[in-house]
C-alpha cells in the first residue's frame, strides 16, 4: 500500500492551556522542535486555504462558506503564528508569507507555501 | 427503528468523528478503517445487550450500575461519565456553532448561542419519539458523505485492504505512537459511553418489552452500522482528497468539502445540514444522557415520555447540562481542544461502563431466558479486553504524542 | 422475592431502585434497618432511602461532602410496604404516602407547566 504512512504529525490542534502545556513542557520547551506541532498546523491550514480557493474558482463553493473559512483559517494561521516559539525562523517567515497573501491567492501559491512548510515538517521530524 | 439510527447517527458521526475520520485518512490513509470496523462491531455487541436489559428487566443501564457496583464505585463511575458527557456536549454545542457559522456567516459564539437555545427547546417541547425522529431521519442527510465517496471513485481494493487489522509498515516510534493514539482515539469515540445509556434509556422511553428483542438486535446492528459506513465514508474520502495535498485538516468546516468536491453546492450544503442536524442530535443525546445517569442513580423519576413537570428534577438536570456546557463554550475555548479531552476521560470511563452491563446481561436472576448465550459472553468479554487495554494505553499515548501531533 | 424470604443483602438488596404501586420511581435502597439482637436471626425491618443513609457507607470526609450537596434526609420504609424485591424494589403504596420522592415535589415549583407537547 503506497503513501498511506505520511512521516508528518496529525490532529495538531489549537494553543492550548495548563494541563496539556505542562506536557509539553516536559517534553521540550523551545526551539523547532518545540515548535513543530504549530509547522504541522500552519501547514495545513495553508493547504486547506489552497484547496477552498480551488473549489470556489471551480464554482463549487457558495459565498458564504467561502468567505467564512478564508477568514478563519486566517485567524487559525494568526494565533498559530504568534503561539510560535521562535518567529524569526526560516518556518516563522514561511508562516508570515502565507499571512501577506490576499484571500482570493491562487491555490498554486498556497499551495506552494504548504510545501515549504511541509520540507520544514518533514526534515524536523527525521531530526 | 429510528432510535437505533438516531444513536448511531448521532453517536457516529459527531464533532469529534467528523474530524477524527478525516485525520485518520488523511495521515495514515485506509490503514484505520479496521479500527472503525472493530470498534463497531464493539458497540453493536454492547448496545444490544443494553437494549435487551432495558427490554427484559425494565431497567435502564444506569439504575442497575450502582447496584452491581456499589455506592462508592458507582459514585466515581457517575462522576466519571458525568464530566466526560459534559465536556462532549460543550464540543458538540460548539460544533452546532461552526456549522451554522459556515451556513449563515454569523459570528461562531452567538451561533451557539443560538443553537443552544433551539436544541432546548426542541427537547422541552418535543416528546421522545419526535425528538429522536425528527434527529434520526434528518441526520440521514450525513448519507451524502457515502455517495460522495462513490463518486470520487476510489481505489476500492485499497478501500476493502483497509478493513484487515494491520499497521503499516515502515513508521516512526513516533509515528507508531501517533497511529495507537488514533486507534485508541477511535476505539473510544466510537464506543462512547452516553451511546450505552442513551440507548438503553431510549429502549425504556420507547416501553420495550420482551417482544421488542429482535428490533433492538436489528437496530443495534443496522444503526451502528449505518454511522460506521458514513464515518468510514469520510476516512476513505480523506485519504483521496486531503492527503495527497496536506491537508490534516484543522478546522471541521473542511470535512464538508468532501461532498463539494463531486457535487458543487448542492453536495456542500447537504454535507453542512447533515454534519448540523447529526451533530445537534449528539448533542441531544449527550445531555440527556447525563441526565438520565444522574436521575437513575439518585432514583428520581425521569424520561422524555413524560411532561417535563412530570419528571422535575431529570428536567431541571437536562437544562443545567445544557447551560453548564454552554458556558464551557462561552468561555472561547477551541472546539477541537474539548474533543481531545472528550476523548480521553471517556476512554478511562469505559470500562467502569461496561463491566456493570456485561454482569447483568450475563445474570439470570434479572434476564432469564434471555441471559448472554456463548456469542453475547464471548464477543462481550473480548470487547471489555480491548477497552481496558484502550483505558490503560490513552493516558500514556496521549502525552508521548502530545495529543496526536507526535 | 418476597420480603420474608432469605435475602443476599448486599448482593441483592442495597442499591436497587425503588418503584411505588403506581411505577413511579421514587428513590434507591440506600441502607437498611435490621431488627433482632446478636446472636438471634437478623431480620430485615425497614429500607432507608435517602442522602443521609450513605453515612454508614462511605468514608467521613466522603459523607461531609455528600451531605454539603445532597443533605442527609432519610425516609424508612417499613418492610410491610415491600410487595417484591426483584430488579428493583415495588411498593405497596404511592410515594406520596411514606414521601419518597418529595424532592420531585419541590422541584416542580421551578418548572412552567407549558409547551410541551
Amino acid at each position: 500500500m503506497k503513501g498511506t504512512a505520511r512521516a508528518r504529525n496529525g490532529f495538531a490542534a489549537m494553543p492550548r492551556k495548563s494541563l496539556l502545556l505542562l506536557f509539553a513542557l516536559a517534553s521540550c520547551s523551545k526551539g523547532p522542535q518545540a515548535d513543530l506541532q504549530y509547522i504541522s498546523q500552519a501547514r495545513s491550514l495553508t493547504a486547506e486555504w489552497a484547496l477552498i480557493n480551488e473549489q470556489s474558482s471551480e464554482g463549487k463553493l457558495t459565498d458564504t462558506y467561502t468567505r467564512v473559512m478564508r477568514a478563519d483559517l486566517r485567524e487559525q494561521l494568526q494565533t498559530t503564528a504568534k503561539s510560535l516559539t521562535q518567529p524569526n525562523s526560516r518556518y516563522g517567515q514561511e508562516i508570515q508569507a502565507v499571512l501577506g497573501e490576499p484571500d482570493h491567492a491562487s491555490p498554486q501559491a498556497l499551495r506552494s507555501h504548504a510545501d515549504q512548510l511541509k520540507q520544514i515538517e518533514d526534515s524536523l521530524e527525521s531530526a | 427503528m429510528t432510535l437505533g439510527i438516531m444513536t448511531a447517527v448521532g453517536g457516529f458521526v459527531d464533532i469529534s468523528e467528523l474530524v477524527f475520520a478525516a485525520q485518520a485518512g488523511s495521515i495514515f490513509g485506509y490503514a484505520l478503517i479496521w479500527v472503525f470496523a472493530l470498534s463497531t462491531i464493539g458497540i453493536m455487541v454492547f448496545g444490544e445487550m443494553s437494549g435487551r436489559v432495558a427490554a427484559v428487566a425494565h431497567q435502564p443501564v444506569f439504575n442497575l450500575m450502582r447496584h452491581r457496583l456499589g455506592l462508592k464505585l458507582g459514585l466515581v463511575t457517575l462522576l466519571a461519565s458525568m464530566v466526560s458527557t459534559l465536556i462532549t456536549t460543550a464540543a458538540e454545542l460548539g460544533g452546532v456553532g461552526l456549522v451554522l457559522h459556515y451556513l449563515t456567516g454569523a459570528p461562531y459564539l452567538l451561533m451557539a448561542v443560538a443553537g443552544t437555545l433551539v436544541l432546548g427547546a426542541s427537547m422541552w417541547i418535543l416528546p421522545f419519539k419526535w425528538i429522536e425522529r425528527t434527529y434520526g431521519l434528518l441526520g440521514l442527510l450525513m448519507l451524502v458523505f457515502a455517495v460522495s465517496l462513490v463518486a470520487i471513485h476510489p481505489p476500492w481494493p485499497k478501500v476493502a485492504g483497509g478493513f484487515v487489522p494491520q499497521v503499516p509498515s515502515g513508521l516512526s516510534t513516533k509515528e507508531l505512537l501517533t497511529f495507537g493514539y488514533f486507534g485508541v482515539a477511535i476505539i473510544s469515540a466510537v464506543m462512547f459511553p452516553y451511546e450505552a445509556y442513551f440507548y438503553s434509556s431510549g429502549g425504556i422511553e420507547e416501553e420495550w418489552g420482551p417482544k421488542d428483542l429482535p428490533n433492538n438486535r436489528l437496530t443495534a446492528t443496522v444503526g451502528f452500522a449505518l454511522g460506521s459506513l458514513l464515518a468510514i465514508s469520510i476516512l476513505a474520502s480523506s485519504a483521496q482528497l486531503f492527503g495527497p495535498v496536506n491537508v490534516g485538516p484543522e478546522t471541521p468546516g473542511t470535512s464538508a468539502l468532501e461532498a463539494a468536491i463531486p457535487f458543487g453546492k448542492a453536495g456542500l450544503l447537504i454535507a453542512l445540514l447533515g454534519m448540523l442536524i447529526a451533530i445537534a442530535g449528539a448533542a441531544v443525546e449527550t445531555c440527556m444522557a447525563n441526565a438520565y445517569s444522574v436521575a437513575q442513580f439518585f432514583g428520581w423519576e425521569w424520561g422524555r415520555h413524560k411532561k417535563p413537570w412530570e419528571a422535575p428534577r431529570f428536567t431541571i438536570a437536562w437544562i443545567g447540562f445544557l447551560l453548564l456546557s454552554l458556558i464551557i463554550i462561552l468561555t472561547d475555548v477551541d472546539v477541537m481542544t474539548l474533543v481531545e479531552y472528550a476523548i480521553v476521560f471517556s476512554i478511562v470511563v469505559l470500562p467502569l461502563t461496561y463491566l456493570p452491563l456485561m454482569l447483568l446481561a450475563r445474570d439470570k436472576r434479572y434476564m432469564g431466558q434471555y441471559v448472554n448465550g456463548p456469542l453475547a459472553n464471548g464477543l462481550g468479554w473480548l470487547f471489555f479486553a480491548v477497552v481496558t487495554a484502550a483505558a490503560i494505553a490513552a493516558i500514556p499515548l496521549y502525552v508521548l504524542t502530545s495529543g496526536g501531533q507526535g | 422475592m418476597n420480603p420474608t424470604d432469605p435475602i443476599k443483602l448486599v448482593a441483592e438488596l442495597l442499591d436497587l431502585p425503588i418503584q411505588d404501586k403506581d411505577g413511579r420511581w421514587c428513590g434507591v435502597v440506600d441502607d437498611v434497618e435490621l431488627s433482632g439482637t446478636p446472636g438471634k436471626q437478623a431480620r430485615l425491618a425497614a429500607l432507608l432511602v435517602g442522602p443521609g443513609a450513605y453515612r454508614g457507607r462511605m468514608p467521613r470526609w466522603l459523607f461531609a461532602i455528600s451531605r454539603s450537596v445532597l443533605g442527609d434526609d432519610i425516609v424508612r420504609v417499613p418492610i410491610a410496604e415491600v410487595e417484591t424485591i426483584g430488579s428493583s424494589v415495588k411498593l405497596k403504596c404511592a410515594a406520596t404516602k411514606l414521601k419518597l420522592g418529595s424532592g420531585d415535589e419541590k422541584a416542580r415549583a421551578w418548572v412552567p407547566r407549558w409547551g410541551a407537547l
